[in-house]
């Protein structure tokens, strides 16, 4: 008897860990399985972090709001490091897991990863704004302007508002792909009529002073610094420029620098690191930034809310430009699935294709609409700038779109 | 000789040559057969997703890189903290071809194994230049020498337009009899590539240490002026030792550049240095079996540490960016514990186990 009871316990143990080891069936509804690699930890995971929540946090109000009916997304956020061969392995990952589109991070591995992606004929987008990814590739997607269009827009904003005669710049970039590509687009502008000087092109190192390069700048009557670089040096350079008193208090003050930036170089974490030296800084991305109130930006404080983000991560326009990802990537399945087309590599790539004119896509996330096609390969094509007034970042005018990048 | 040739129940040399045998029983040669053809057969029989074959890819050119740096530190004593830039000479003497004629030439996709081989010959000669100091300098200062060469890899590559400024250069795919090596089988068919040189390199390296190059390194290592008394040239053996490393770091760098296809400058950086030579410390220097424990240890701990750091990540506050610090943090301290309670490495756990083995049961 006493045998028999034990039986029937181990047997009912067994059921138990089988039960608790059997992965949960979703009812009736289809899971889309999409990857993710990005910078959680090591070199730039400030921006990475924030942006992994706001893809993680949006897929998960997509399946809880039901927003696909029965089916879910799954999408699987693995941390790289900022390393290519990493990314590697996580993009190889995905592939066996049978992922319909991907999710990248840093430009170095965007490029290098760029044949895989041809080769597997899968969308990608990148956080990367590189324009040298959408060279030699059909399936990569950059989701807002390019960073050198990015620092066309500033240069156009400073010849437009320069008083005297040509405005003399200098750029202030990152040592590597990332900053050295959006060189050539401002260079072309130039030769194509943008009335400004490029006096010097500065690569920064870790540095921790600027004074030396600084005081060089102003010696050549440089009054424009336009940076295209991460958060931490720009900082740096700006609290060196507030502590020499060469930061111009107004924009285009004469004998002073004023400081502008393209994407990764602004934010609220940029206004946390330089304090009162950001006064000033103009900056300019395609995402709506909390600071600016409106329904978008409504939308992105619930969300963070809704999932016990910290105001941080909530305030972020990293957490901003996640969310905007995965806004796109359920837009796409959406309008692929209303078409009655198989949710697959294939067909959602050609949905995205479809993503312009009167079918472009409004992300909440974002200033413009989302327009892709065969031939545009940039979703939100115009950029807001920003200006840092009383420790907050407010607007600078209305959306605009580059004139010589067109 | 023993009589019975299967199991040996005692010492019984009558030559040096009988000592040097690789085997010295035909048990210890058989097991090892078997052990080769186990390594061989298995991807065939138990096939691992493309996620798992590039790790174990990526294992096998690691072990080939530490064996090198384990020659020129850890048998010839000469401490190189700038491996790194060895490896990355091969990679990017493959880079560099694919660059001047196209990374579909059939010099890349066809020729490959003389291109492997063409990538070592160019890291030895990088590694004779860089090896020329070590006849004057000596332990720190030859650190330092090694260091300074790194720098000047990092530098070069970063800032050359040729080297695409360190952002990847693309490897077409290769050829086999079979034909073109698609996306499917490409790290399966790496991986017995890699492992035919594993093999051949560490019979290679076996060998070398049987004859009077490789005696000699360890004469120089222990005491140089006591090898030159005794008619060796230390300087000369300094030299080639630093050129068989290079060698070795060349083929590990073109093995990577065919295995990523693609060569990208952060492979090669200082930090990768010090990877290696940890994999050389806790495999155990100046052995060989060390070379093949230490890049499977140290790979293994790191994706395992990836693993915690990732889940870390997120719940950690991103502003204090702790989960970054976990993974450095684990490698330091295993290093550490390594060299304070186990400083021969994992080989000397394999020498205790197969000393155990000896004994049991009765062998003796």
């Amino acid at each position: 008897m006493k045998n028999k009871t034990v039986l029937f316990l181990n047997a009912l143990l067994v059921l138990a860990v089988m039960l608790a080891f059997t992965t949960t069936a979703n009812a009736g509804g289809k899971v889309y399985k999409i990857g993710m690699s990005l910078a959680i930890t090591g070199p730039t995971s400030d921006a990475g972090n924030p942006y992994a929540k706001g893809t993680e946090d949006y897929f998960k109000f997509v399946n809880d709001t039901k927003m696909l009916g029965d089916d879910t997304i799954d999408c699987t956020i693995r941390d790289d490091q900022y390393k290519t061969e990493v990314t590697k392995r996580n993009f190889e990952d995905y592939l066996d897991q049978g992922i319909v589109m991907y999710l990248n991070y840093s430009t170095g591995s965007t490029l290098g990863l760029k044949r895989d992606f041809e080769e597997e004929q899968i969308a990608v987008l990148p956080a990367s704004y590189h324009s040298g990814n959408l060279i030699d590739s059909n399936y990569i997607f950059l989701p807002i302007v390019s960073y050198g269009e990015q620092l066309v827009i500033l240069g156009e904003y400073v010849a437009k508002h320069h008083k005297g005669g040509k405005a003399k710049v200098a750029l202030f970039v990152h040592p590597s792909a990332f900053g050295r590509g959006p060189v050539a687009d401002v260079k072309k502008a130039i030769e194509a009529g943008l009335n400004l000087e490029l006096v010097e092109v500065v690569e920064h190192g870790k540095d921790l002073d600027n004074t030396a390069m600084l005081k060089r700048l102003m010696s050549k009557n440089i009054q424009y610094v336009i940076s295209q670089t991460v958060q931490s040096p720009v900082a740096t350079m700006l609290k060196d420029s507030s502590r020499l008193g060469l930061s111009a208090s107004s924009f285009g003050e004469a004998g002073k620098l004023t400081f502008l930036g393209a994407h990764y170089t602004g934010g609220n974490d940029l206004i946390a690191l330089a304090g009162n030296a950001a006064e000033n800084f103009f900056w300019t991305t395609s995402f709506n930034i909390t600071s600016v109130p409106g329904e978008g930006t409504e939308k992105q404080l619930a969300l963070a809310k809704k999932y016990g983000r910290d105001q941080k991560a909530a305030e972020s326009h990293n957490y901003a430009a996640g969310i905007y990802v995965a806004q796109v990537v359920t837009e796409t399945i959406k309008r692929a699935k209303e078409a009655g087309l198989e949710i697959n590599k294939k067909n959602l790539y050609e949905t995205l294709n479809k993503m312009n004119g009167t079918n472009a896509y409004q992300a909440y996330s974002a200033v413009g609409p989302v327009t892709y096609s065969k031939t545009d390969r940039t979703g939100v094509d115009m950029a807001q700038i920003y200006s840092v007034q009383t420790g907050v970042f407010k607007k600078v005018g209305e959306p605009i779109q580059s004139e010589y990048m067109k | 000789m023993s009589a019975n040739p299967w199991l040996a129940t005692g010492n019984f040399y009558t030559t040096y040559k009988q000592e040097q045998k690789t085997f010295f029983t035909n048990l210890d040669r058989s097991v090892f057969t078997f052990f080769l053809v186990i390594l061989y057969a298995w991807p065939l029989l138990f096939p691992l997703g493309n996620k798992y074959m590039l790790i174990v890819d990526n294992i096998l050119i690691a072990i080939v890189a530490v064996m090198g740096l384990n020659l020129v530190t850890g048998f010839a004593g000469l401490i190189s903290i700038g491996h790194a830039a060895f490896v990355g000479i091969g990679a990017y003497t493959i880079a560099s071809f694919c660059r001047t004629i196209g990374d579909s030439h059939i010099l890349i996709t066809h020729l490959w194994p003389l291109l492997i081989i063409f990538s070592g010959l160019v890291g030895a000669v990088f590694g004779a230049i860089v090896g020329l100091p070590a006849l004057r300098l000596k332990h720190l200062y030859l650190a330092i020498a090694t260091l300074s060469f790194q720098m000047i890899f990092e530098w070069t590559i970063q800032f050359m337009s040729f080297f695409n400024q360190g952002q990847t250069i693309f490897v077409g795919r290769v050829f086999w009899f079979t034909g073109k090596v698609g996306r499917k089988d490409h790290y399966v068919f790496w991986y017995f590539v890699i492992l035919t040189f594993v093999v051949l390199l560490g019979f290679g390296i076996r060998n070398l240490l049987k004859t009077r190059y490789g005696r000699s390194l360890i004469a120089v290592r222990d005491n140089d002026r006591a090898a030159d008394a005794m008619g060796m040239n230390p300087g000369l053996t300094k030299v080639y030792a630093f050129a068989l490393s290079g060698f070795f770091a060349g083929v590990a760098g073109a093995l990577h550049a065919y295995v990523y296809r693609g060569v990208g400058f952060e492979s090669f950086t200082l930090h990768e240095s010090i990877g290696y030579l940890a994999m050389a410390i806790v495999g155990g220097l100046g052995t060989l079996n060390g070379s093949f424990w230490g890049p499977v240890a140290i790979k293994f701990l790191d994706l395992q540490v990836e693993r915690l750091a990732e889940t870390a990540g997120q719940y950690l506050p991103a502003g204090m960016n702790l989960a970054t610090a976990l993974k450095p943090l684990t490698f330091g301290l295993v290093i550490v514990l390594f060299l304070m309670f186990e400083p021969r490495g994992i080989a000397n756990w394999w020498r205790i186990v197969k000393s155990y083995m000896k004994m049991w049961p009765f062998r003796y």
